[in-house]
């Protein structure tokens, strides 16, 4: 697992992408078909919603905050602003017709 | 401006090849990300995954352009995805300073076949802003990086797809 941008928040974060990671091989394989109706899809999604609450909410919240204030600290959150405001990433360029 | 395009199949399902694209950092074929972290990540009413990354990584500029921003490292923003019932993977990543020098802009695609393989299109768009008769040269050098990095990213991603089969078939 790599690094946090803050050493401060490395241990949250290998602890947080261990429990997400555990939980994201799960999430990739659902257990309800994409043919199953709205209801069930949606009961099924805010379950796991809830499993991940449940399992990593915590330390999510604890490496969220550490890294927050490492962005700020850092003069990064202006960046990330700027960012989304100027160019807000969107669709995929048009295929190119004639490459430069 | 140009642009860049290449799409690739995998053998793999789809589930295996997503979870290894997200599990890529750090391997030994991405020895220049420094730092690699999730600042925000929320489930959609409809059921998919919204993350956005913070990476910063080493070296993204040619060595004469880092003497004249002065930082041989670059922050990058990646917003991603993932909808498990669709079987798809949406990924789009770009650097969030020095654009004024260089802006490469990438959106990465993954996508279960029917004959249960999974296919990645990468599409990129590399502009810079910079002038001096030099927009040119960064351009194509940013390009040639770009081509040199996407196969080195699919063989960290192989290198991970293998530990995945690996640690399912002996599970410890």
């Amino acid at each position: 697992m790599a690094h946090s941008l803050s050493p401060e928040c490395t241990s949250l974060k290998h602890e947080y992408d261990s429990c997400f990671n555990a939980w994201f091989e799960g999430y990739l394989e659902p257990a309800v078909a994409a043919a199953s109706s709205p209801a069930q899809r949606e009961a099924y999604s805010q379950q796991k919603a809830t499993e991940f609450q449940d399992k990593c909410g915590k330390v999510w919240e604890s490496y969220r905050e550490c890294v927050q204030k490492a962005v700020k600290e850092k003069g990064l959150d202006t960046l990330l602003q700027q960012a989304r405001d100027e160019n807000p990433l969107t669709e995929p360029p048009p295929p190119p017709s004639a490459p430069s | 401006m140009k642009f860049f395009s290449q799409s690739f199949l995998y053998d793999d399902p789809w589930s295996i090849v997503s979870l290894a694209y997200f599990l890529r950092y750090p391997n030994p074929y991405a020895a220049h990300v420094i730092s690699c972290d999730v600042i925000s990540r929320t489930l959609t009413p409809s059921g998919t995954l919204l993350t956005t990354r913070l990476i910063l990584k080493r070296g993204s500029l040619p060595r004469w352009a880092q003497g004249i921003v002065g930082r041989a490292e670059s922050w990058v923003l990646e917003e991603s995805e993932v909808d498990p019932l669709g079987k798809t993977v949406r990924c789009r990543t770009k650097n969030l300073d020095h654009v004024k020098v260089m802006q490469v802009e990438e959106w990465v695609m993954l996508r279960q076949t029917q004959e249960g393989k999974t296919l990645q299109t990468t599409e990129a768009r590399i502009r810079s802003g910079f002038g001096w008769g030099l927009t040119k040269k960064i351009e194509n050098h940013g390009l040639k990086r770009f081509k040199a990095n996407v196969q080195r990213s699919r063989e960290g991603v192989s290198l991970i797809l293998n530990l995945i089969r690996q640690s399912r078939l002996h599970p410890m």
